[in-house]
């Protein structure tokens, strides 16, 4: 009998196996796969753009609430409403829980709370600590003090991340971006993103190479020197050249070859980078370096005070742009990503973007900082 | 005596075969953990469009005038700079209107080149050697004719060369046909695990991904550092791999860089497909082991999951030797039965089914995927596991065969086209979504399409 049972059961979930399979046969049988968008291009402000032309199917198709009064157009859209209004000022404190449009210019005071996207075909300035959801700005944009921003915050002018605001997403701008103190953000893209102090002058550091390390540099009898052993350096081919272990150098770099160091690399302060590099651990660039190449590093990446970059910077882990930091190119907008946090400080300006798998962060550049730079 | 001996060496090879397919199914169960685990999995998608060399797209053709327009229309519309864009579609020797075709895309886009090749010998891989002596990009990307790469795929491929310690990066392929038969059913399920499941897991953990030969692309100083392509080999793909890890190049793995491939609707295409990959796969393995185990390149791990990706192929027979062991020993009175040997065999075999993906690794990638339904097709992985497993078998007696009695193995082999022809590259919406606005050198704005 238990034999029987058993029998019965094997059986059953013997066939259940098979006819949910076959059932699932006859469903996708005949049909093509659809899962890729062919047509996908990846755009940096793609969300504020996104939601501008949603916005404007919406406003042209839906139904116009009966109780749209002068001044103010109200469309229903599904549980949610949309206010369309010729300019506006909010007073402190006022809380708005419909997705709002404002043709013309748009201010908010102090603590205000908006649950839905905003769309602002003016200027706009947002009161310190106020909370929104995203933001779509056509002229200026200036989020104040301790602001929060759920999701993005995108401006066709110039737009200003007000210090200790935070945004849980992308911020974008087709002019310019200003990242203040304290302020945190996912990623940052513009024609030029600079923290505070850029205009401020340069720290000068005028110390004339005393010798250079020229690499790559192949002569295998060659003694070690500037913390560089020959010994350590193969050849990959294709003009690559790999260095098995840390790599510190004492004297200022010229790297000629693109270049990968299977240990931590640094480089002291007037170096010239004209090739990639890439570290297995971290990366420590030297003051007023020049760094042509891109860099990649499998831990962090470090650009001492006034350094110039030219291409892309991948950092593993954390990175930190120094004081006075410099990326940019012609052509194409530069770029720097960490997969852990990102830490800019004051005086940088980049023309392109950067961005965090984690955040973003705008620090005043502490003194000792500066004093060990200028030492 | 010889009864002792033959349960003997039964035992033998069922414990080898147990062992053999453990270490496997450990590290597909691996794999398959690991890749669901990883919050963040290792990609560059953030710095797409912020690198651009000059690439040269390499297609090789021969009679592909079903298939040529859709991915000629397909590249013109990439948001890729036309300035630093240049393609060569290699058409080897065709018979049908292929040459016409692309003539009618060269004369419109001055950054198609063709090559029509008359002469010279024949195949994907002589195309490329000949192709690439020609090609003027810095990184060269491969499709094959029949794919049809989305509008921002060459972009994706080409940002990891950013690392100047990657030779050659490799995008996915997704099967477009997955209703077409069966066998195409459940070849996509295999390549959803290959692909988002398998390469994923292996970059994010630091080995190297395994370059596919299409949707992919390499960097041409590498190329020229390990000596080109391997005309003599019949996976090219699988050959440059191992060449550029043995000179210290890893290819890097882009998930989001996908194309739609056509997949073998019929188990005779799908045979000769698997029996040309099994063949140049084991060829891989015997040339690069030695070297592989020697090199001053690679970490302890890293050999170790060369090895692993080179003789995984040796997993049908093992099983199959494990049956008849098993077998035999079912079939001799004397044998002391010890049922939990062939158990472990029999479960370890049915782990590694299909294309040597498991269970584990095809829910994760459908799970990640959101392809619930065609995870439901598992159970008539079955068949696929049974005619897999005896086209390995086949194709590697064959191989093993022609090794040592030096007899010419199999050539060459073209897979079948089944998609037909548009002629106007429109397959797939391949045109649908050219862009009208003025072609941006950057293009990391929005740009308005005629979807918009």
């Amino acid at each position: 009998m238990a034999f029987l049972l058993f029998s019965l059961f094997f059986c059953a979930v013997f066939y259940l196996h098979f006819s949910m399979a076959h059932r699932a046969w006859r469903k996708i049988k005949g049909r093509e796969s659809a899962e890729l968008d062919m047509g996908y291009v990846r755009m940096e402000d793609y969300f504020g753009q996104s939601f501008r032309a949603k916005l404007a199917v919406w406003i042209k198709t839906l139904p116009r609430a009966t109780n749209s009064s002068t001044g103010l157009r109200v469309f229903d859209k599904g549980n949610e409403r949309i206010f369309v209004a010729g300019g506006a000022q909010y007073p402190a404190g006022r809380k708005e829980r419909e997705i709002l449009v404002i043709e013309g210019d748009f201010a908010c005071g102090r603590d205000c709370d908006f649950e839905k996207e905003v769309m602002v075909k003016g200027n706009c300035a947002i009161g310190p600590d106020t909370q929104m959801q995203a933001l779509a700005v056509d002229g200026t944009l200036h989020l104040g003090q301790g602001s929060r921003v759920r999701r993005w915050a995108d401006a066709v002018k110039h737009l200003t991340v007000g210090q200790d605001t935070v945004v849980a997403s992308r911020v974008t701008s087709r002019t310019s971006i200003e990242f203040l103190p304290g302020a945190q953000a996912l990623s940052l893209f513009a024609p030029e993103v600079f923290t505070e102090g850029r205009h401020e002058n340069e720290l000068q550091i005028e110390v004339a190479p005393a010798s250079v390390a020229q690499l790559p540099h192949l002569d295998k009898d060659a003694k070690a020197m500037h913390g560089y052993d020959p010994a350590k350096l193969f050849s990959m081919g294709g003009n690559t050249f790999l260095y098995n272990g840390d790599l510190h150098l004492t004297a200022p770099l010229h790297l000629r070859a693109p270049f990968v160091v299977r240990g931590n690399f640094s480089c002291p302060k007037e170096s010239l980078l004209e090739a990639d590099v890439k570290a297995y651990g971290s990366i420590a660039i030297g003051a007023a370096s020049v760094v042509k190449g891109n860099l990649t590093a499998g831990r962090d990446i470090i650009l001492k005070p006034n350094t110039y970059f030219q291409g892309l910077l991948h950092a593993g882990a954390a990175m930190r742009l120094s004081r006075g930091v410099r990326g940019l190119r012609d052509k194409l907008p530069v770029a720097a990503y960490a997969a852990g946090v990102m830490t800019v400080e004051s005086n940088v300006v980049v023309n392109g973007k950067l961005a965090s798998a984690q955040r973003v962060v705008a620090v005043s550049t502490p003194v000792a900082w500066l004093e060990g730079a200028r030492a | 005596m010889a009864v002792t001996l033959l349960i003997g060496i039964s035992y033998v090879i069922i414990g080898f075969a147990v062992a053999f397919l453990l270490l496997y199914a450990i590290r597909h169960y691996y794999l398959g953990y690991s890749r669901l685990r990883i919050e963040h999995p290792k990609d560059s998608m953030e710095l797409v469009g912020f690198y651009m060399p000059r690439v040269t797209v390499l297609i090789p053709m021969h009679n592909e005038e079903r298939v040529a327009a859709d991915i000629l229309k397909a590249l013109v519309d990439s948001d890729y700079d036309w300035e630093k864009l240049e393609v060569i579609p290699i058409n080897d020797r065709s018979e049908d209107k292929t040459q016409e075709i692309i003539d009618g895309f060269s004369k419109r886009y001055p950054f198609i080149q063709p090559l029509h090749r008359t002469g010279g010998p024949s195949g994907k891989p002589a195309a490329l050697v000949e192709a690439c002596e020609r090609a003027t990009g810095e990184i060269l990307v491969m499709f094959d004719a029949d794919y049809v790469p989305g509008r921002a795929v060459i972009k994706m491929l080409v940002t990891p060369f950013a690392d100047p310690e990657v030779g050659a990066s490799m995008g996915r392929v997704v099967p477009h046909n997955i209703g077409g038969s069966l066998l195409s059913g459940l070849l996509s399920l295999e390549r959803s695990a290959g692909y988002q499941g398998v390469q994923q897991s292996r970059f994010n953990l630091g080995f190297t991904a395994q370059f596919g030969g299409t949707v992919g692309a390499v960097r041409a100083a590498a190329l020229e550092s390990v000596g080109g392509w391997n005309p003599q080999s019949l996976t090219e793909d699988t050959d440059l791999t191992f060449a550029l890890l043995l000179n210290g190049w890893k290819t890097a793995y882009v998930n989001r860089a996908e194309c739609y491939e056509e997949v073998p609707q019929t188990w005779a295409v799908r045979r000769r497909q698997l029996s040309r990959w099994v063949t140049g796969h084991t060829e891989c393995l015997h040339n690069y082991w030695p070297d592989l185990m020697r090199s001053r390149f690679l970490t302890r791990w890293e050999k170790v999951d060369a090895l692993f990706l080179l003789a995984m192929y040796w997993t049908a027979p093992m099983l199959v030797l494990g049956w008849v062991a098993s077998l035999l020993l079912f079939f001799i009175p004397e044998a002391h039965q010890t049922p939990w040997l062939p158990v472990a065999l029999a479960f370890l075999g049915y782990q590694l089914f299909s294309n040597q993906a498991t269970f584990l690794e095809i829910g994760v990638a459908s799970m990640l995927d959101g392809t619930r339904i065609r995870s439901l097709l598992l159970p008539l992985n079955l068949l696929n596991f049974f005619a897999n497993t005896g086209a390995i078998c086949n194709a590697l007696r064959k191989f093993y065969w022609n090794r040592v009695w030096g007899s010419g193995g199999d050539g060459w082999y073209k897979t079948h086209r089944t998609r037909g022809a548009s002629g106007d590259g429109s397959a797939f919406g391949g045109g649908a979504g050219a862009a009208v606005a003025t072609r941006s050198t950057t293009g990391l704005y929005h740009a308005r399409t005629q979807r918009d």
